[in-house]
């Protein structure tokens, strides 16, 4: 299925959580400044609803996104008060892909755990918990994976502050 | 004494230990089988056939700290790998050396602006003897960097050690 094959056979099944759609498009030859949207098409999703959401992806017949390819985070600007979460799921047996977002507010960065429905996301969520800050309520096992577990600050966050030293090793 | 006295010039005997032991000693470098990042591959490049780090008696990589006298800090050293570099050199036994193979091992490296991880330098952590340089280093200027070592522990004295701080 295409993406619009895909997005409507969201709508069909009622996935719960589905916010609406983004796709690039071209620039407006009438105005200089628009540069139109490069990329791929994606659906946005509450991060409330993101486990049901992806189980609805992962068990219809017709999507059948058996894999969950990367889950990961961004911070997109200093000044944007929210953070995404991106997804991206594959399916073999359809052989198409599908790239779902949330937003989710900096000041109170926290959703459930899709580990329940991709165990492959166990990994990429240590991740993003310790990069940006998130948390993923339910994660199994909520340990720093990348840095060390005394690491102050979340480094991929726009306003991280560089730490002066670490124990007792100069950073500067 | 008698017989001896007024025989030889000043301090001939002590110099010839010296010779010997630092030979012994610079020719047999055994390094410590150890690597970090990319330049570990220069480093293992240098170990194989063609450059052939054995001509210089360093080709002895060993497995464990204490058989090792030369440390190679091969690639990028994060902090939480330096606590442990830390003390692997402090497993090693005297007389010790650490070559810092590399940018990122003499100082950051491409890491050293944004790399929040990154150790500004290896010898922030362990006393570096050699430092060479290159984004990885060619395998023959390891080898320099080597024979740059020899030559400094050819001019050591069992005597007058230099003093270390760890």
């Amino acid at each position: 299925m295409d993406f619009r094959g895909i997005h409507d056979r969201l709508r069909a099944v009622g996935a719960p959580g589905l916010a609406g759609l983004d796709q690039p498009r071209a620039p407006n030859p009438a105005d200089k400044k628009d540069k139109g949207r490069a990329g791929d098409p994606f659906v946005w999703v509450e991060p409330a609803r993101l486990p049901e959401f992806l189980e609805v992806c992962r068990d219809d017949e017709r999507l059948a996104f058996e894999i969950l390819v990367d889950l990961s985070a961004v911070d997109p600007s200093k000044d944007d008060p929210n953070l995404w979460i991106v997804v991206h799921l594959l399916s073999l047996a359809h052989r198409h892909r599908l790239e779902v977002k949330c937003t989710l507010p900096k000041a109170s960065a926290a959703l459930p755990s899709s580990t329940t429905v991709y165990r492959a996301a166990q990994w990429h969520e240590r991740e993003c918990a310790e990069m940006f800050g998130i948390t993923f309520v339910g994660h199994p096992d909520p340990r720093h994976i990348l840095l060390p577990e005394d690491w102050v600050g979340h480094p991929m966050r726009k306003d991280y502050v560089f730490p002066d030293e670490y124990h007792g090793i100069s950073c500067k | 004494m008698g017989l001896l006295e007024r025989q030889f010039e000043e301090n001939v005997l002590t110099t010839k230990v010296d010779w010997l032991l630092n030979w012994c000693r610079l020719s047999s470098i055994w390094p410590m089988t150890f690597g970090l990042a990319c330049c570990a591959i220069e480093m293992m490049a240098v170990g194989c056939a063609h450059h052939d780090i054995d001509r210089f008696g360093a080709g002895a990589f060993r497995a464990s700290p204490r058989q090792s006298d030369l440390m190679i800090v091969a690639g990028t050293v994060n902090f939480k790998m330096a606590e442990r570099i830390k003390r692997l050199f402090d497993q090693m036994p005297s007389p010790k050396y650490v070559i810092a193979m590399g940018a990122c091992a003499t100082g950051g490296g491409p890491y050293y602006k944004y790399g929040y991880t990154v150790v500004k330098g290896v010898d922030r952590v362990v006393p570096v003897d050699v430092y060479v340089a290159g984004c990885p280093p060619r395998p023959e200027a390891l080898l320099e960097g080597l024979m740059k070592l020899q030559e400094k522990i050819q001019q050591s004295s069992v005597i007058r050690r230099p003093a270390r701080t760890a």
